[in-house]
């Protein structure tokens, strides 16, 4: 059993599949995050693939501050995918809710609704910002097993 | 004479309540109000006469205690009439303009949100922009709304 | 801050999601699938609702509003350059244009005259901007219609014109380069000529996109006849910008109301009489070679002198309309001010809200699969217009008639006969 765990373990870490989810944002982190996964920055060599349903997926990525309109669908979402599942907010709006702090449709950043893991700042992020917490949050996740 | 002047003194002459009140604020911008009762003979005329045929958007202002209503006619050439109404706020509904735009319901349902004004004819649809589950009677881009409010009635709801 | 909302989600943690929105079908004649607000076709959220007729989509209803931030009502709460930085985060493709349009209204309202070279610098970035924007689109097509090695073909070459965007401005996206009365940032020589390098290499790029939208049969059949939007449909539900153009609808704000530098520069307006989602992509790649030829103009012709006026803190009353050609179409502000240093309304709508109601018609009588590449076609920038719309009901159809009809579909087209299967209450 300590071998198949340690398999499982080493396939999750190599190649995290990850969901993408536009909270309610401007579009720049959405463009940043489909961005690092073109040539240039090509997150698929860490293994990182972009599915399209929450089932399929690991790791939540998702940017923008919570509209009031998607909160539900948000967590829903969240609830939909599989344990061990990691969330990480891409951008200002999604950390803290940056420029939308005080607007009545908005209620801040991520943490709002679920959990996070990792927060990657910017406005927006860019790709080399993104490929850097990725990697950080894979690398805390080979260090806490 | 340009062409935005011409249609300055065009709409004067047709219409002598509006002499002296149409304003070239720059060249292709005209800017005008008129009282609601006369506003759909104007509206009218500039539309199917003058050829400001495409409706850009439509505008709610919140006035104290009116609405005040912007709408945005462009026409082909770039000329751009901006024609000002008020509604008394809670008071009086506007006619809807999609008889002649049905495009504009949008514009329409967008001031209903958002300022709480009524558009008499406007067909049913589903409301934009604020979210399902928005508590009645809360129009945010009225003066005198404060987030503050909507927790209340939220919380009152509850 | 509004009140936290509650979590961590633990067992026992309701989720309730109020809709005005019903999947559940209007008659019991009538197939509705829900489409959004995730899902892997579009980059953002909306919801459509489906009424089906096996594949055949008898009517779109479209849902909107999961972008609306409050941005208007935050505009007023801040002062004007306060809010040149918070209206560029309206959407992050068409950062300058939104910037530039309010930027715009407000120069008119302080009566300001920005500097020729200001004028310049700001037209050279919204001609990156739209370079960046098509050749986002063309990429995102690609992927819509399953053609991923188109889109990171023109990504790869999207990356250019961001380093460029970078090296001018600071920023690969919300640039910061508008600021009331001019620009922030002055530009070298030396970028002048590394520019145009870029833009020569662009251009090269795009002469072979051009070369596959028109040669390549497969992908010139799988965008033929989608999406179809006649000229008359076009006018009257006020589409803009290349899907408009794709119609023959002859707009640009550009040539018809000149701001900026446009009215020195020579420039063509791409329009295309398909009518359908091939007609926009021919539009977008006739676009991006008439942008080339635009940077190199302004870039060949950099007048001197400042970059901007000093503006005041305190902007005349008065009221404002500005209206910009965004690389989706017309974006139009309007902007009241008191007297104050906080504006007194902002109103912004973005091209997309013009094009949504011609979606509807676009989708009529299609097939479902045609969906995504049909939304994607109108180049939708959801963010920039919540801060929908039902469409026609061609009338039902019973369950056994659906069920029949894929029968005598498949016996037909397939020579498969499927009568003797059961199912449900049989």
């Amino acid at each position: 059993m300590k071998i198949i765990d340690k398999i499982i373990h080493w396939a999750r870490l190599k190649s995290p599949w990850i969901i993408h989810f536009n909270t309610g944002a401007c579009n720049a982190c959405d463009i940043e995050i489909i961005a690092a996964l073109t040539p240039r920055y090509d997150l698929e060599r860490f293994g990182v693939q972009l599915k399209g349903t929450p089932r399929h997926a690991d790791v939540l990525v998702c940017s923008g501050p919570v509209t009031r309109q998607i909160k539900d669908r948000l967590q829903k979402i969240y609830c939909q995918m599989p344990e061990p599942k990691f969330v990480v907010a891409v951008g200002s709006c999604a950390t803290s809710g940056a420029a939308f702090q005080d607007c009545y449709n908005v209620l801040g950043g991520i943490d709002q609704a679920i959990p996070v893991d990792a927060y990657i700042p910017g406005c927006p992020a860019s790709p080399q910002a993104i490929i850097d917490g990725v990697v950080k949050l894979l690398k805390s996740l080979e260090a806490s097993e | 004479m340009s062409d935005t002047e011409k249609a300055k003194h065009t709409l004067e002459s047709k219409f002598d309540f509006l002499k002296d009140q149409v304003r070239v604020q720059r060249e292709r911008r005209l800017w005008l109000e008129v009282p609601k009762d006369k506003f759909f003979d104007v509206f009218d005329f500039a539309v199917t006469r003058l050829g400001f045929n495409i409706l850009g958007t439509i505008t709610g202002l919140d006035d104290g205690a009116d609405i005040g209503l912007i709408y945005h006619l462009f026409a082909l050439d770039g000329r751009v009439l901006n024609l000002k109404t008020r509604i008394a706020k809670d008071k009086e509904p506007m006619k809807t303009i999609t008889n002649y735009f049905p495009a504009g319901a949008i514009y329409e349902r967008e001031i209903v949100d958002l300022l709480g004004a009524e558009f008499e004819g406007l067909p049913a649809g589903l409301s934009y922009p604020l979210p399902d589950g928005w508590p009645k009677g809360q129009h945010p881009l009225r003066k005198d709304w404060n987030i503050a409010m909507l927790d209340q009635a939220n919380k009152e709801n509850k | 801050m509004a009140e936290n909302i509650g979590y961590p989600i633990g067992p026992g943690h309701q989720i309730n999601e109020p809709s005005d929105f019903n999947f559940v079908p209007k008659s019991k004649d009538e197939m509705r699938i829900p489409i959004g607000p995730q899902h892997p076709a579009l980059k953002e959220p909306e919801s459509f609702s489906v009424a089906l007729r096996g594949e055949r989509i008898m009517g779109v209803d479209v849902k909107i509003g999961y972008n609306h931030r409050g941005i208007e009502k935050a505009c007023e709460g801040r002062s004007f350059v306060q809010d040149v930085y918070l209206i560029e985060r309206i959407c992050g493709i068409c950062s300058h244009t939104h910037s530039t349009c309010f930027v715009q209204a407000v120069e008119e309202l302080a009566g300001l005259e920005v500097p020729k070279r200001g004028l310049y610098l700001r037209t050279l970035v919204a001609e990156l901007e739209r370079m960046h924007s098509h050749l986002l689109w063309l990429g995102v097509a690609g992927h819509e219609i399953g053609f991923d090695t188109l889109l990171m073909y023109s990504w790869r070459d999207r990356e250019l014109v961001m380093d460029v965007l970078a090296d001018l401005t600071g920023n690969r996206v919300n640039y910061g380069m508008n600021t009331i009365g001019g620009v922030r940032r002055d530009i070298t020589k030396e970028q002048v000529e590394n520019a145009l390098k870029v833009i020569d290499k662009l251009e090269e790029q795009t002469k072979y996109y051009i070369q596959l939208g028109t040669e390549e049969t497969t992908l010139i059949q799988r965008l033929s006849g989608v999406g179809v939007l006649s000229h008359d449909d076009a006018v009257r539900l006020g589409a803009v910008g290349p899907t408009a153009r794709a119609s023959k609808v002859d707009r640009d704000v550009r040539r018809d109301d000149p701001y900026a530098a446009y009215g020195d520069l020579t420039f063509k307006v791409v329009t295309d009489d398909h009518n359908d989602v091939y007609g926009r992509t021919l539009v977008r790649l006739g676009e991006l070679m008439e942008s080339y030829s635009m940077a190199r103009q302004l870039l060949k012709n950099l007048p001197d002198g400042p970059i901007a006026v000093r503006a005041p803190r305190k902007v005349a009353a008065g009221e404002a309309l500005s209206r910009y050609e965004a690389p989706r179409g017309e974006d139009v502000h309007y902007v009241k001010s008191n007297g104050s240093e906080n504006p007194e309304r902002v109103k912004v709508r973005a091209p997309t809200l013009a094009n949504l109601q011609a979606v509807s018609k676009m989708l009529e009588d299609r097939y479902l699969a045609d969906l995504p590449i049909v939304v994607a076609a109108i180049d939708p920038c959801f963010s920039c217009t919540d801060r929908s719309i039902a469409v026609a009901d061609h009338g039902t159809l019973s369950w056994e008639t659906v069920r029949q009809w894929g029968i005598d579909w498949y016996k037909q087209e397939r020579g498969i006969d499927f009568t003797k299967i059961k199912w449900g209450k049989q």
